[in-house]
């Protein structure tokens, strides 16, 4: 009994602590998502591709969205023909390199503020590093679902793009549900967004707009919240403190398994820091640091998300390069440093 | 023609409703302090009124422009299991009260065991505090610094703590302890002192709260030498407002 009360305080502290942040950050990415215009981002940005994967990779500054919010943004910035590293660096990068996270993650590890600068670093390292690879592939096209894809090819806009992207912002996640079920893949991509696309944009249809986008999310990312919180309390709670112990000490087992948590937890990463911080008493601090950069970059969740404008060949190849690139640093950080 | 009632907007509006409530209600309770260290009350209370304030809002379009509804949107979950999802929780979290950690969880995460003493880093040095005015955790940061117990004989000590009755140790000794909180019960992890008693420790209920005046000395428990209270008093105490220490 006792055992399941802890597990019930945890459990609620998990939440009520965290529901701030993915309010803040539901609210900065409905927000930025209508005030943001990407396309004169993309025409200010350096072609040159690590530059570009550089300031792909800090664009979550601008747009604090986690990694549900990252992909329709990224495939915006595909779409107005932005280079592709900068496009990969901001997929990889914006859900972690971003005020929110910085300040959760803070909040989190208020013992260890170095987890802070470890877990932007390297978020900003892994990125550069795929961006760049995934660079040396002039052309994204074959890598890019056909529906995209066809977007890319006309090297003159089409007029009905160009209708589309008078508000761009509006249309953040519209296209995903009809992709992957309703709409023809054939049909022209601005004729879907078409529809959502809001006639007039007056500022109280605007923060209509806002907040219905933030009820969405708060809506679909807080039952994944709350999913994640009840793994962690039943993590913490159910398996005997021995095995976790065996495993979490291990500088290899537990990276591994802290990775694996991630894949599997999908928690959003404005609140994923308070999730780790459950752990962070027994596991590595190294394995705490992968599960916060791997996390954000691709799991479970966002794999399906990546497909809908990915080509799977491509997400395999994000998926293992970060998930690589991820294990040798953070072992490196178990192995080589004190921290 | 009867217009059919608008219930995916009433229900977003009872989901935020009550999760603004149960949020609110921790803190109007003083739960709260169960929950989360009191540097970040105010994010929580200010999360549960944006939640009110939201389900006022949403509330507002039951009897304005239910239309609203069919903007299309990424579904990762059906829109009915989340929400079946949120409105169960809320619920429940209306109804249960957090109770903080007890006995059995210090036990379950090693208390007894003095190699793990802390993992925080000593964030100010202690010894400069008058030995009576320390705190249990400060007691302990400072034997994380400077282990030798010979260290802090005779010492003046005045804590307060809840009772664990260690299965390993001799009948006389009982551990006061703590949960220290960085960030919110998530994190919560143990420290504690032995006190050997005059009598026997079923005098103090484990998870019962005690304040312990006496002096220090050093004494071999489990097969261990260690800092441990010699008490001249052992008054039982209500259970603070915020049980953990920081």
């Amino acid at each position: 009994m006792s055992q399941f009360n802890q597990g019930l305080t945890l459990f609620l502290s998990l939440l009520v602590e965290a529901t701030p942040f993915l309010l803040l950050g539901v609210a900065f990415s409905s927000l930025l998502a209508i005030l943001v215009d990407e396309r004169k981002l993309v025409a200010l940005t350096p072609k040159n591709p690590v530059l570009a994967a550089i300031s792909g990779s800090l664009f979550g500054c601008l747009f604090p969205v986690c990694e549900c919010g990252n992909v329709p943004v990224a495939r915006r910035l595909l779409m107005q023909g932005a280079p592709s590293a900068l496009a990969i660096g901001f997929l990889l990068a914006a859900p972690t390199v971003n005020p929110i996270v910085f300040w959760a993650t803070w909040v989190a590890f208020r013992d260890q503020p170095s987890m802070v600068f470890w877990r932007v670093g390297l978020t900003i390292l892994i990125s550069v590093i795929i961006a760049c690879v995934f660079s040396v592939q002039k052309d994204l096209r074959p890598f890019l679902q056909p529906a995209i894809a066809r977007q890319l090819l006309p090297p003159e806009p089409e007029p009905a793009l160009a209708t589309a992207s008078d508000s761009p912002l509006l249309t953040r996640g519209t296209y995903l549900l009809q992709s992957t079920g309703t709409v023809k893949l054939d049909q022209p991509l601005a004729s879907t967004l078409d529809t959502a696309v809001l006639p007039t944009a007056t500022w109280t249809i605007k923060a209509q707009a806002v907040l219905e986008m933030m009820l969405q999310e708060f809506r679909e990312l807080g039952a994944v919240l709350v999913m994640g919180s009840a793994i962690a309390a039943t993590v913490q709670v159910a398996i005997p403190r021995e095995w976790i112990l065996a495993l979490g000490q291990g500088p290899i087992t537990s990276i591994l398994a802290m990775m694996l948590l991630a894949w599997v937890v999908s928690i959003c990463s404005t609140v994923d820091s308070f999730f780790a911080l459950s752990f962070a008493s027994i596991f590595t601090s190294g394995s705490i640091l992968a599960f916060l950069v791997f996390g954000p970059m691709i799991d479970l969740k966002n794999i399906s998300l990546l497909l809908t404008t990915f080509k799977s060949r491509a997400v395999i190849y994000l998926f293992v390069l970060a998930a690589q690139l991820t294990f040798v640093f953070t072992l490196a950080v178990n192995l080589y440093t004190s921290w | 023609m009867k217009r059919t009632f608008p219930w995916p907007i009433a229900l977003d509006a009872l989901a935020l409703l009550l999760w603004g409530l149960m949020i609110l209600r921790y803190w109007w309770t003083g739960r709260l302090a169960v929950l989360l260290h009191p540097d970040y009350h105010w994010l929580a209370i200010g999360a549960g009124w944006l939640l009110l304030l939201m389900a006022v809002w949403r509330g507002a379009a039951l009897l304005w422009s239910p239309k609203s509804l069919n903007t299309p949107h990424i579904a990762l979950l059906p829109r009915r299991w989340s929400l079946a999802v949120l409105l169960a929780v809320a619920a429940f979290g209306i109804i249960y009260i957090p109770r903080p950690f007890t006995s059995d969880t210090a036990l379950a995460r090693g208390i007894a065991d003095p190699v793990a003493l802390t993992r925080s880093q000593p964030q100010r040095f202690a010894r400069n505090t008058p030995p009576e005015e320390r705190s249990l955790i400060d007691w302990i940061r400072l034997l994380n610094v400077y282990p030798e117990p010979d260290a802090y004989t005779d010492e003046p000590v005045n804590i307060t703590g809840f009772v664990i009755h260690p299965p390993n140790w001799p009948e006389d000794y009982l551990m006061a302890a703590r949960f220290v909180l960085t960030c919110c019960a998530a994190d919560a992890y143990p420290v504690g002192l032995p006190v050997q008693l005059l009598g026997d420790r079923t005098e103090f209920a484990p998870d019962s709260w005690v304040n312990i005046t006496g002096t220090m000395m050093t004494a071999t428990v489990d097969g261990q030498r260690r800092l441990v209270i010699e008490p001249e008093e052992v008054l039982p105490v209500p259970e603070p407002k915020n049980p953990y220490e920081f």
